[in-house]
């Protein structure tokens, strides 16, 4: 195996008491396109910034592609685009002009490839930024991004302002990156682009990185959801081995099975069920799953991220 | 629990809760006027108290009203002079030339950044989705200015009627109220102004210039009608002439605040007319949304430095320009005047000139200059902290471009710039003094003007030094040093201070060329401390997290 696109050892980032982010230990593969979900303030813009060296770690080390993000910023920056959520921009040069620029401070430009995004974005680029919409500006830091086509792509809720017909084009974009082999580092809120797009995914809470997998093995480590019917009454299965969060509606219960449904399958067989579904937890079940059991307790500072 | 959280919040929302944006806006503008308001009240108290002791007998005041009040050049630069044998008279004349000038230059920013400066952030959008209108907000947002101004003319007026109460002072009350509106009047005529381009510029930045270009037509309208040439018509021309026909404490007219209020009324209420006539975010003079592309100057950071600041730094050098060329068509007739004046020709000689007439009034006429350079540099180093403040430095940093590199090419460009314009200085002095037949060389004034350029140099390097240490104090404490040394520079020498107070002022450490032949050794001492505060600053940003607002 290679070096890897990004890798974190013990990395943390604390203001004064309070820690954004705590010994994120965190390793993504050349070709990966990796999702890190957390809600705001759990730390995924801290992570980022920190990947940039926009921000020193308190703890730990973070290199990309073998580079020390810390120690040689301007080598690392070489391999990779980034994208904030809020495109503040020189208000006074038009869309193509920032386009130039962009491109020029980042040495390699695939022209070609910008004028067909600026195609796909429907974006005017004639028109000066201080006229843009939020969407429009967006649309213009993600071409920026985009048009250098660069080893690794660090997106920081990307499309945050864009429609859903250039959200369609959004995925459709780091698909194509995917398979030509770039590395994408998606954060975000949105668990449909997520689900989507992304190999594995980060889970992210109160600057601590709580799960992180394919999407199999999350689902396979969390609990399977089971719908039974019953014919007669209902059994007590709150004894069963691995049956938890059981709820009875008439002659209909819910349970969650965590492992193996062997017990679960044997009482049932024994209790006339009379219809029976189930199914794996959804990428946003699992996220409310982690989530659910600490609602209330972010506490981070507005620039955690 | 729910049901005492509402409560809370709408307990916060005030009593009117259709008020948000005034209630905001003086908020945001209250503050910076106390402050002002109590620098303004303890400049004029330190005026009064300095020239009292300094001129106390009747003789000394007589002979400074006979070289001072007299002198052309004095006159257009900060005002005529009545009655200045008096504390009132010099009191007043000295307060209401300068006052009037940075309260109209703070008006016009306040007003352009609480009005345009707001709508361009976006703010007003989420509230005027509330219990408003354009036009309603439009008033909402004077009245908050109004708040500002009230609180600047209050705090001045109890700092001056408490200086004013000092027996060697004595200013009486009502005196002390007037002159505070008098200080103040500028501030609000160009607090409408700047309401007014708020309206027909889409950006704060287009704004300002509308405002900062009409300040600089009243002022040199003023300056032209005090020159002695024959033009004092031209006073009543001018918003700043009316500020100087009021006369506060020598021979009030108080019906020159008709004028005043009618500029401040009418300009208040067409910006509202035209606020409710333009959609939000859109200005009355039509933008230009879609431009061709230039694409020069955009080759890197230093470039697009160069290119972003090319509009404020020709403002600055214009304005240079032609505050040079006034001075330089004045000398002559103003050295004059100086060189009769023995007290005068002593202070010179003691800063060790051994020229006189023009070349001594063009050396102390250049101070204006200095601190006009002092500005240039504390605007830029604040241009250069808003860049990362707003979000748009991690566009650049995030891609191949060391931070030294972005903070290097940056105060180059700068330093370059702030050559430019010393030298712009000399030379259109020069100009102006050649024209007149003043008699002064190119070779001294080109020199005047490079030593303009170290304070200014000094000022760049300690605020580079906060930049990379404490970014968000930049504009705090480069302003703050400037406006201490300008303080320093106006009072201290009448005062007569102790020379460890005159040395804390960066201006106070250049030589008065051309009046005297600038002191390299010390500008090369100004220029390296610039340089290592710098370099002491560029280390902190190398080593720091950037930091937004």
């Amino acid at each position: 195996m290679g070096v890897p696109a990004i890798q974190s050892v013990g990395l943390s980032k604390r203001y004064g008491d309070f820690y954004a982010l705590r010994g994120l230990d965190l390793e993504v593969a050349r070709g990966e396109v990796v999702g890190f979900l957390g809600p705001n303030g759990a730390g995924k813009t801290t992570t980022i910034r920190l990947l940039l060296g926009l921000i020193h770690p308190s703890a730990g080390t973070a290199e990309i592609f073998g580079l020390d993000c810390h120690r040689k910023p301007v080598e690392v920056h070489r391999h990779l685009a980034y994208v904030p959520g809020e495109a503040n921009l020189w208000p006074t040069l038009t869309g193509g002009e920032t386009l130039h620029l962009l491109g020029q401070v980042q040495g390699s430009v695939d022209p070609i490839y910008r004028d067909e995004l600026i195609q796909r974005f429907d974006l005017d680029a004639s028109k000066r930024v201080r006229t843009y919409s939020k969407g429009n500006r967006q649309k213009l830091i993600l071409i920026a991004a985009l048009m250098t086509r660069p080893d690794l792509l660090l997106l920081d809720e990307p499309t945050s302002g864009l429609d859903p017909l250039m959200e369609q084009a959004f995925r459709h974009c780091i698909h194509e990156a995917g398979e030509r082999g770039q590395t994408v580092f998606l954060s975000s809120h949105i668990l449909s682009e997520v689900e989507a797009l992304c190999d594995r995914v980060g889970i992210l809470r109160d600057g601590i990185l709580v799960d992180m997998g394919t999407l199999a093995e999350l689902r396979h480590l969390s609990s399977l959801t089971v719908e039974a019917t019953f014919d007669r009454s209902v059994p007590d299965l709150s004894r069963v081995p691995g049956v938890n969060s059981v709820e009875i509606e008439g002659r209909v219960v819910r349970c969650q099975v965590q492992g193996t449904v062997e017990p679960l399958l044997k009482v049932l067989a024994a209790s006339g069920v009379h219809e029976l579904l189930s199914h794996e937890p959804s990428l946003e079940e699992l996220f409310l799953a982690h989530y659910g059991r600490t609602s209330g307790s972010d506490g981070s500072p507005p620039d955690a991220g | 629990m729910q049901g005492e959280r509402i409560v809370t919040q709408s307990q916060s929302t005030g009593r009117w809760p259709g008020a948000i944006i005034a209630r905001e806006t003086a908020r945001h503008a209250v503050r910076p006027a106390a402050m002002w308001g109590t620098i303004f009240g303890f400049y004029v108290g330190l005026s009064a108290y300095g020239y009292a002791s300094s001129y106390k007998t009747a003789a000394q005041r007589h002979f400074f009203a006979k070289t001072f009040g007299t002198d052309v050049g004095i006159n257009a630069i900060i005002g005529p002079a009545h009655q200045i044998q008096t504390v009132a008279g010099f009191t007043a004349w000295r307060s209401l030339g300068v006052l009037s000038i940075v309260g109209a230059v703070w008006g016009l920013l306040a007003g352009t950044r609480l009005l345009r400066g707001e709508e361009e952030a976006g703010r007003w959008e989420l509230l005027l989705a509330g219990q408003t209108t354009r036009r309603g907000a439009a008033v909402q947002a004077l009245a908050g200015l109004a708040a500002g101004l009230l609180t600047l003319w209050v705090i001045m007026a109890i700092v001056v009627t408490g200086v004013g109460r000092l027996p060697e002072v004595h200013i009486a009350p009502s005196s002390a109220l007037l002159l505070a509106a008098a200080a103040v009047s500028g501030t609000a005529m160009f607090l409408a102004v700047g309401a007014l381009a708020s309206q027909l510029a889409p950006t704060r930045r287009q704004a300002a210039s509308y405002a900062g270009g009409a300040l600089g037509l009243a002022y040199a309208t003023r300056m032209v009608a005090d020159s002695g040439a024959g033009l004092e018509w031209l006073r009543w021309t001018t918003p700043l002439g009316w500020v100087e026909e009021l006369q506060p404490l020598t021979s009030p007219h108080p019906l020159m605040f008709l004028p005043i209020a009618g500029l401040v009324g009418a300009f208040s209420c067409i910006a509202v007319y035209l606020a409710g006539g333009r959609d939000l975010g859109a200005s009355t003079i039509a933008d230009r949304p879609r431009t061709k592309a230039h694409l020069r100057l955009l080759s890197g950071p230093a470039a697009l430095t160069a290119r972003l600041v090319r509009p404020v730094l020709s403002g600055w050098l214009v304005a240079i320009a032609l505050t040079g060329l006034m001075m330089g068509l004045i000398s002559k007739s103003a050295g004059r005047a100086l060189s009769d004046s023995s007290s005068f020709g002593q202070m010179i000689s003691m800063l060790g000139a051994h020229k006189g007439g023009a070349s001594t009034y063009l050396g102390v006429a250049f101070l204006v200059a200095a601190v006009m350079m002092a500005f240039v540099a504390a605007g830029q180093i604040g241009t250069a902290r808003g860049e990362e403040a707003s979000g748009r430095l991690d566009h650049l940093l995030a891609r191949p471009i060391a931070r030294w590199r972005w903070l290097g090419g940056r105060l180059t460009i700068i330093v370059g710039a702030l050559v430019i314009v010393g030298l712009t200085a000399g030379l259109s002095a020069w100009i102006g003094s050649a024209l007149q037949g003043a008699g002064v060389s190119l070779a001294s004034m080109l020199a005047a003007g490079l030593n303009l350029v170290p304070p200014a140099v000094f000022l760049l390097g300690i605020g580079t030094l906060v930049f990379g240490v404490k970014p968000r104090a930049v504009s705090a404490v480069v302003y703050g040093i400037l406006a201490w040394s300008f303080l320093i520079e106006i009072v201290g020498g009448i005062i007569r201070a102790n020379h460890w107070l005159l040395d804390t002022s960066v201006l106070h450490q250049m030589a008065a060329a051309p009046a005297v032949n600038p002191d390299w050794t010390a500008n090369a001492i100004l220029v390296t401390l610039g340089i290592a505060s710098a370099f002491v600053g560029g280390f902190g940003f190398l080593h720091r997290d950037l930091v937004g607002d």
